[in-house]
């Protein structure tokens, strides 16, 4: 915009100003266009996300006509219409990254009122699978229920309306939480709080299941008569009121949803506002009392503490690693693994990968008990902890050559790997324990427990062992930027035999255990089934210290290329 | 993954080669025979390069580096972005693996002694994170207990380095919250702790505020002044001529000047002048831009 230009503008009202939402949808176009231009797997996984999610609308748009007349259609439409909702409500909390156009921060510097910004960003956000998704679902619902010829009209309102709606109120959320959204803690926060979503998603639907009964759909149907007058589930009861002939009912319905949208548009309006007259976080981060308090005090004191202790007992190790006895944890093993420890509790990414581990290791033996099913189920336990144990050095990126610098010596290398592999043993020993012997009791199967635990030792050994060795010799990098990629682009085939060989060598290592466990089935040695245990524990040891000792060899021999890949993000 | 690997015959060469001594013949073949045949009679230099080459994919970023730089000298790496000035850091001290060449630090080979030469050198790499979930302290402690020194004497070196280094506010805070100028503290911090003979930094003062390159820049006097050897990589010429005694230029991979800082200097008023004919740069920049500034806008 020349200077010339703008004077002439001046003149005007203000109002009439080249409108930008034609530049904004040319923007967002562009956005599309250069992610995918960035590779081919990009844009090959893009359409097949795209064909994936357009046939999963379509499947539940036509399961909601399918539903037209049922006597649950209406309940199932309003609760569609709200988990619509709900998603584009938290979707900016998780895909933040993801979106540039979502950042408002990045058009502070452009001469834009909030006003007509909104506007464009509003109709720039109308534009891509998400608002095609949801029209395509809320088309479906509204179907179900509409009825007659003036509910079809209130139909069409209503789509535009939940889209609007939906659409306002995700960017409303991204713009309201921009700043925590930007920052380091924000970031660690989203990333974990994916993980209890994808949780709690199966711990809902094991509920679900649980209540799929007449009894509780009625229940559900009962609860809609509340949820059909939050927002944006009225517009599309509207139709339905509509369809009734309660047209006072539908005005109601309707005005609801106008009066939600108009304070999500209001809300949006004001942190745009204070997000473009105030300054950048990046500033506000490095002020002085910007870092204050980030450590918990208690640690603060802990660490000094921890210090001070090792420095009185002499050389003793402080953290997990004293727990062990002081030959195991000897030179670096011990530094190494109060940094694993550390980390898994301070790196969102490590957080983040154990707990699902964690959970996922406790859930699959859980629904093994409410199906009744079998106790082993309790193995995942032992083969997702174990998992953990491939790419150790991907996790460190680029820092790795801390590692690199400081490793000498065949025995430092050794060291190195014994400290990782003793992080995650003194983790998973006791939980695969826990949740086996837990489960075992809840089935009443205690008599399996010896056969499943010395299964669950064997396979944690034997992955623990393939792991370091796989961590050595194929490694691969760890996106820093993107907390939900697990892989940099262009290693999907390393990723993949990492964790598809990984676990089928690790399986076939376990087989001798397993071979013992069915062999004494089989010939009716029930008695001896017990002996599975200590086999199972000591062969698993064995394997994981054989496996340690071969690597480590080879890890001193790699540093600079585990570095090179590594580094690569 | 091609082109981290090295070649096959490299990696059997190395895996031979472990655990001896310092050998003298070029780790990789190619030039660079009789490395370390002259210079016996006197104590080695800090760091000794023959015929340093890397390439990635069909660009050569090192082509053939050779040079020798004493020991117990402020030394300062120029050159333009690009020039090549971190993959060579990159190789003397052992983080990546060259196509060929060899390199010795105070005469033991990087690749064939790693032992004698990683306890000898510090190093602050650029571009390269820290474990930055530690706070400062425990990145310090982490660092010093990896090469091996006891509790109690990490404990005290690290509470005096972060005491110099105007670290001791912050040691308890991760160093992901760190500013630049505090990372580069906590790095450099982390290359003195085991009293390295050499030191290298890649861009030290890159990002640093004034105050934090001061505090920098005296510790490294300090340690220059006791003898220790520091190489480090700058595009500042400013700086490198102030604090340097000596230097090398590096453009388009290669070395083209080295030597004591007067001598690169020759006759040009300062260093950016040397710098500026040695790399061929031209400092007419900008006379096509006759709009800008005054007349039409």
């Amino acid at each position: 915009m020349t200077a010339a230009g703008s004077l002439t503008g001046a003149g005007e009202p203000a109002g009439r100003a080249p409108s930008v939402v034609p530049v904004f949808i040319r923007l967002k176009l562009s956005v599309l266009r250069n992610g995918l231009r960035q590779s081919r797997g990009r844009t090959v996984g893009w359409a097949i996300g795209v064909a994936f999610s357009m046939l999963y609308a379509l499947g539940l748009g036509a399961g909601m006509i399918a539903l037209r007349g049922n006597d649950y259609a209406p309940a199932a439409a309003v609760t569609l219409s709200l988990v619509l909702g709900l998603g584009w409500a938290v979707m900016p909390l998780f895909f933040f990254g993801g979106d540039d156009t979502l950042d408002p921060t990045r058009l502070t510097m452009l001469p834009l009122r909030p006003r007509p910004l909104i506007t464009a960003l509003l109709a720039s956000s109308l534009i891509g699978v998400g608002p095609l998704f949801t029209v395509l679902v809320s088309t479906g619902a509204v179907v179900a229920v509409a009825h007659s010829t003036s509910a079809a009209v209130v139909a069409v309102v209503a789509v535009a309306l939940l889209l609007l709606t939906c659409v306002a109120l995700s960017r409303a959320v991204a713009a309201a939480n921009t700043r925590l959204l930007t920052s380091r803690r924000g970031r660690d926060l989203a990333l974990l709080s994916g993980l209890v979503v994808a949780v709690g998603a199966q711990l809902v639907n094991l509920g679900v299941n649980a209540l799929s009964s007449h009894h509780g759909l009625h229940r559900m149907t009962s609860l809609t008569a509340v949820l059909r007058w939050i927002p944006p589930a009225p517009a599309v009861d509207a139709v339905r009121s509509a369809s009734h002939g309660a047209y006072g009912l539908m005005a109601a319905q309707l005005a609801c949803d106008v009066v939600f949208l108009a304070v999500v548009l209001v809300w949006w309006h004001r942190s745009l506002f204070r997000l473009m007259v105030s300054p950048d976080a990046s500033t506000i981060q490095s002020g002085p009392e910007g870092g204050e308090g980030r450590v918990p005090r208690s640690r603060r004191a802990g660490g000094s503490g921890d210090s001070a202790a090792a420095a009185g007992r002499g050389e003793r190790p402080a953290g997990p690693a004293g727990l062990l006895p002081r030959r195991l944890v000897a030179g670096r093993t011990a530094p190494v693994m109060e940094r694993q420890f550390r980390y898994l509790w301070r790196d969102p990414r490590s957080r983040a990968t154990l707990a699902t581990g964690l959970a996922i290791g406790l859930l699959l033996p859980l629904v093994a008990v409410v199906q009744h099913g079998t106790i082993y189920q309790c193995l995942w336990a032992g083969g997702l902890l174990g998992m953990q144990m491939y790419n150790q050095f991907g996790m460190d990126s680029s820092a790795f050559w801390i590692v690199s610098a400081t490793l000498a010596t065949r025995k430092d290398a050794a060291l190195e790997l014994r400290g990782r592999a003793l992080t995650l043993a003194l983790i998973a020993v006791p939980y695969i324990t826990v949740v086996t012997v837990g489960a075992a009791l809840l089935l009443g199967r205690t008599e399996a427990l010896p056969e499943t635990l010395g299964l669950s030792l064997a396979f944690l050994g034997s992955l623990i062992g393939t792991g370091a060795y796989a961590s050595v010799r194929f490694p691969y990098a760890v996106p820093q930027d993107n907390p939900f990629g697990n892989a940099a682009p262009g290693q999907g085939g390393l990723v993949a035999l990492n964790v598809f060989g990984g676990t089928l060598t690790g399986a076939a290592m376990s087989l001798p255990v397993l071979a013992l466990t069915v062999t004494l089935h089989l010939t009716g040695h029930h008695a001896l089934l017990w002996t599975v245990l200590p086999f199972g524990a000591v062969y698993g040891l064995a394997v994981a210290a054989l496996a340690l000792r071969l690597t480590a060899p080879k890890l001193l021999d790699r540093l600079p290329e585990i570095l090179a890949v590594v580094a690569r993000t | 993954m091609d082109g981290s690997q090295g070649t096959p015959g490299s990696r059997e060469a190395q895996g031979t080669a472990r655990g001896e001594t310092a050998r003298l013949e070029p780790y990789y073949g190619g030039s660079g025979s009789g490395v370390g045949a002259e210079g016996q009679d006197g104590p080695p230099p800090a760091v000794r390069v023959r015929g340093l080459w890397k390439r990635f994919g069909e660009q050569a970023a090192v082509a053939g580096i050779d040079l020798e730089v004493p020991t117990g000298r402020f030394v300062g790496l120029v050159g333009p972005n690009g020039a090549g000035k971190t993959t060579t850091l990159s190789m003397v001290t052992g983080l990546l693996r060259p196509d060929d060449g060899a390199v010795q630090i105070v005469g033991r080979d990087v690749w064939t002694d790693p032992v004698g030469v990683k306890s000898r050198i510090g190093v602050l790499p650029e571009g390269l994170r820290l474990f930055e979930r530690l706070t400062g302290r425990e990145l310090l402690v982490y660092t010093g207990r990896l090469r091996g020194l006891p509790v109690t004497e990490v404990d005290r070196r690290a509470g005096q380095l972060l005491e110099v280094l105007d670290l001791s506010g912050a040691q308890h805070k991760l160093v992901v919250d760190y500013s630049t100028g505090m990372r580069k503290k906590i790095g450099l911090a982390a290359a003195l702790l085991h009293n390295p003979e050499v030191l290298f930094l890649d861009e030290p003062f890159e990002g640093v505020d004034p105050v934090s390159a001061q505090v920098i820049r005296g510790v490294l006097e300090r340690y220059t002044a006791t003898g220790g050897t520091v190489v480090f990589s700058s595009h500042v010429m400013e700086l490198v001529e102030s604090l340097c005694d000596w230097v090398a230029v590096m453009a388009g991979g290669r070395i083209v000047a080295s030597g004591p800082l007067a001598e690169v200097r020759g006759a040009a008023p300062t260093l950016q002048d040397a710098f500026l004919s040695l790399v061929g740069a031209d400092r007419r920049a900008g006379e096509d831009l006759d709009w800008l500034g005054g007349g039409d806008r």
